[in-house]
């Protein structure tokens, strides 16, 4: 056989597996994360300090989905650093303490390592502190994934909004859309492939019904029309993502053929 | 950028998330081919076409032989 006909034969190969990925799969192998900016603006020459100190903060993150910037900018008072997405400004800081740690943190390393461990998603409960509304969302997750066949495949962790330790993170998922710092809700992220955050439900919206069809979303079979146009926004982080185990989602389908229709 | 979800009475306008709306609306599956009924008109353009053809050969036929036995009439 003429090794064009190989080379064809393998091309419908990986066309056909592409298309009976499911979603949450797809993105974790395939989807690479959109960068971060972290610009320095001030509005006179640096000095060897602060260059210094640049210097450390781009070698400190650069392993993450972040590139570091220095811009010269006469009508500000004061040098600052804004952390950009995309052209959307998530944060200001005054300082490099304000942001020691960007581009990781412990929950985020253990979302981080659940998601490589082939867990479908994570999904993280952002809490807001007040018992009762807190507690109405919690429950609905809690039956939500209780009564799903997928419901061992996907880790809850809570995290409060007012969190200290993981304020940089929650920053970033307040940041998901443009209003929902003003929101004083509980939220529900669905977080997966390679840190991306679906936009959340919210309040009410933590309902059985759109929890479940969040779980739809991220075992349907990865269409192009998904691909084309993929949800959510990616999360800073600093990680490795090569070599995740197999998704365990393909294990309960290939028992129960019904689920992955 | 994407809209999300409702919540309490103030958010009740808040539209839903983008991903939620095309899941409940099944739009991120694959969607079948919608067959729509038309009006069949081949055969009508078919009858067109043919008289076409037969009554422009008969024209060239006729000019041509018309030509061809000038002299003779």
């Amino acid at each position: 056989m003429k090794p064009a006909y190989y080379k064809i034969i393998i091309l419908a190969g990986i066309i056909s597996l592409a298309c009976t990925t499911r979603v949450s799969e797809w993105v974790l192998l395939n989807s690479l994360p959109n960068q971060y900016t972290l610009i320095y603006f001030h509005n006179s020459p640096l000095n060897e300090t602060f260059k210094k100190q640049n210097l450390t903060i781009a070698d400190r993150i650069k392993t993450a989905n972040i590139q570091f910037k220095t811009v010269t900018r006469q009508d500000i008072k004061e040098p600052y650093y804004g952390l950009y997405y995309e052209d959307r400004l998530f944060s200001r800081y005054n300082n490099p303490d304000e942001f020691r740690n960007l581009t990781t943190s412990p929950l985020r390393e253990k979302i981080a390592a659940e998601l490589m461990a082939g867990k479908l998603c994570v999904m993280v409960y952002l809490m807001t502190d007040d018992k009762e509304k807190d507690e109405k969302g919690l429950q609905a997750l809690k039956k939500a994934l209780g009564a799903s066949p997928f419901g061992k495949i996907i880790t809850v962790f809570e995290l409060s909004r007012n969190s200290k330790e993981e304020a940089l993170f929650a920053s970033l998922l307040l940041n998901v859309e443009d209003d929902l710092k003003g929101i004083q809700e509980p939220m529900l992220f669905g977080v997966f492939g390679r840190f991306k955050a679906l936009e959340p439900l919210l309040g009410r919206g933590i309902s059985e019904e759109n929890i479940n069809l969040m779980i739809d979303y991220l075992t349907a079979e990865c269409s192009c029309l998904i691909k084309d146009d993929l949800p959510g926004t990616d999360i800073l982080f600093t990680d490795k993502w090569d070599n995740p185990q197999p998704a365990l989602l393909n294990k309960i389908i290939d028992e129960n053929l019904s689920l992955g229709n | 950028m994407q809209n999300d979800t409702l919540s309490y009475d103030t958010l009740n306008n808040r539209p839903l998330p983008k991903w939620l709306i095309d899941q409940k609306e099944g739009m991120t599956t694959i969607q079948t081919q919608k067959i729509v009924m038309r009006e069949d008109n081949s055969l009508k353009i078919s009858f067109i076409v043919t008289s076409i053809f037969i009554l422009l050969a008969i024209a060239i036929l006729t000019v041509y032989f018309l030509k061809k036995h000038k002299n003779q009439v």
